[in-house]
């Protein structure tokens, strides 16, 4: 199985309102693929009908080469995933929770889930009301890879997060990545998807604007251009043919010039705002 | 399924310990009352029995409330019937809408468990936790008549305990369908039906024209003076009752399984 993730056509809509629309994208065994786009871009819808929260109209979803909708229970057995809220039941204690997500899934996890809660400092003995997101967020992710699944689903992982538990965070799904496990990250934070992707998906306005590694996306023909031209001090990004780039000079005093790459902040800003 | 299902229990723990303990408690201390009321409760008796249309409604123009019988039916019965159609309203009508209500659907659905599974799960914790109230009163009733030291009518005791169970399931499967479409707890609707039925079974006794009608509501088969004064059960009462509990289960899973869960 070549792909973890095959999603093909997927259309759906809240009643008159668009949700997404005809999108077809796929994720190969292994990676960790970033998953961008503003908010509203429909990345949640894509994931929630990924995992059934969500009926669509059009299209068809293949998890672990098991189809979305008639599969479904047999996909969520070799998933983990994280949402953006991570609430739990509040009269619960942490312990209680983890205990509940392993015993839902017959399992005996609680040599990992040990493992886990030391390693992101997780108080089992806490009540959920007394969490912070930042804590309940770390839960979640006690409960997403306790079962060392094959698919990691993250929807916004590290919003609440401190920074050293983000970076502990991305150790541990390079540790279950280089095991064989695969990564759909859901993020506005460039840098997460610059540092640990291989592939990135942009979404804006229900559609699918592109799929590519983070290397090719850099690599694009647009060049961020910054120069003095008549005393006036520029600075662009210039898309297109570029041996028409001397129109941009010609006829005027050029005092500086510098033409470069853009960065990749810039390259998912020209996605984003659609510039 | 085991699993979730334990959840649900302990979920369920506490309104459970409440309500059948206050029910079932006000229950038992009415009847411990009644030894110090004995001999008022004679004139009370007569003087009911003379209010006519009213007096059918709670059933004392067929039962003494000289009797313990009597009192049981027409003063425990009301308090029972009351609590136990507004309990079971209250645990059914959050049921499946605490989920998105309190944000805990992408944790529970995201589990290894598919959305019928997890309705009937559900519906069977929520039967039950409202078998579970009915025992627990019913104990505390009986434990009455004991400390009294007299003598439990147990056929018409159990009929009684028995119907308020088919009722309160009614109550609760309506509740349960009002869950199941919900993206938010709704309990003051569940509350208001709960009451609803309730006054409406005591307007169809009171008021003639509505008598024809008596038996689309719940409470209908499910009267505790009816039973206790050994009056046939109304078979189109409990076949109309035993409908829309099915009826209301199907919608349930229609509902449940149809729709877009909210985040």
């Amino acid at each position: 199985m070549e792909h973890v993730i095959e999603i093909k056509n997927l259309t759906k809509h809240y009643g008159k309102n668009r949700g997404v629309e005809d999108i077809t994208f796929s994720v190969r065994k292994g990676e960790v693929m970033g998953f961008l786009g503003p908010n509203g871009a429909g990345k949640s819808t894509t994931i929630r009908s990924m995992l059934g929260f969500l009926r669509y109209e059009r299209g068809s979803i293949q998890i672990l080469g098991k189809d979305a909708v008639k599969q479904h229970e047999q996909i969520l057995r070799e998933v983990g995933y994280m949402p953006s809220e991570a609430m739990f039941y509040p009269g619960m204690t942490v312990k209680e929770v983890i205990r509940l997500a392993a015993d839902m899934r017959k399992l005996d996890c609680r040599q990992e889930s040990e493992a886990l809660c030391e390693r992101l400092q997780v108080d089992v003995t806490k009540k959920v009301s007394e969490l912070s997101l930042g804590n309940r967020k770390k839960v979640s992710i006690v409960c997403a890879m306790q079962h060392k699944p094959q698919l990691f689903i993250f929807d916004e992982p590290t919003s609440g997060l401190d920074p050293l538990m983000q970076t502990m965070f991305f150790s541990l799904i390079d540790e279950y990545v280089k095991a064989g496990a695969t990564c759909l990250l859901s993020t506005h934070v460039l840098s997460e998807v610059k540092n640990y992707c291989d592939r990135v998906a942009i979404m804006k306005e229900g559609r699918l604007m592109c799929v590519d590694t983070v290397e090719n996306l850099t690599r694009s023909n647009a060049k961020r251009i910054k120069m003095v031209r008549d005393g006036e001090h520029l600075d662009y990004l210039y898309k297109g043919d570029l041996n028409k780039i001397k129109d941009e000079l010609i006829g005027h005093d050029i005092s500086d010039i510098l033409i470069e790459d853009p960065s990749i902040d810039e390259v998912f800003m020209h996605y984003y705002e659609g510039k | 399924m085991v699993a979730l299902f334990q959840h649900e229990m302990k979920q369920n723990r506490k309104n459970l310990l409440i309500w059948s303990l206050v029910v079932g408690g006000l229950g038992l201390a009415c009847i411990l009352l009644y030894s110090g009321m004995q001999e008022s409760m004679a004139e009370m008796a007569e003087s009911f029995s003379s209010m006519g249309a009213f007096a059918d409604a709670f059933g004392m123009s067929t039962l003494s409330l000289a009797t313990l019988t009597g009192y049981f039916a027409t003063e425990i019965g009301t308090i029972h019937g009351l609590g136990g159609g507004m309990f079971a309203a209250i645990v059914a009508t959050v049921m499946l809408s605490k989920e998105e209500d309190g944000h805990t659907g992408e944790f529970l659905y995201s589990l290894p468990i598919s959305r019928g599974k997890a309705v009937t799960v559900k519906a069977l914790s929520l039967s039950l936790t409202i078998l579970l109230f009915q025992v627990v009163c019913g104990v505390l009733y009986v434990l009455g008549f004991v400390i009294l030291g007299e003598d439990v009518p147990w056929q018409e005791f159990m009929t009684f305990m028995g119907m308020q169970l088919v009722m309160n399931l009614e109550i609760a499967a309506i509740c349960f369908a009002v869950s199941a479409v919900s993206k938010k707890n709704k309990l003051g609707m569940g509350l208001g039906l709960a009451l609803f039925l309730y006054l409406y079974d005591l307007m169809a006794r009171v008021i003639p024209s509505l008598e024809d009608y008596i038996d689309i509501g719940p409470y209908s088969y499910a009267n505790a003076s009816q039973i206790f004064a050994g009056n046939e059960l109304s078979a189109g009462a409990v076949a109309i009752g035993a409908a829309v509990l099915a009826i209301a289960v199907v919608m349930a899973y229609v509902g449940y399984l149809r729709r877009d869960l909210a985040s």
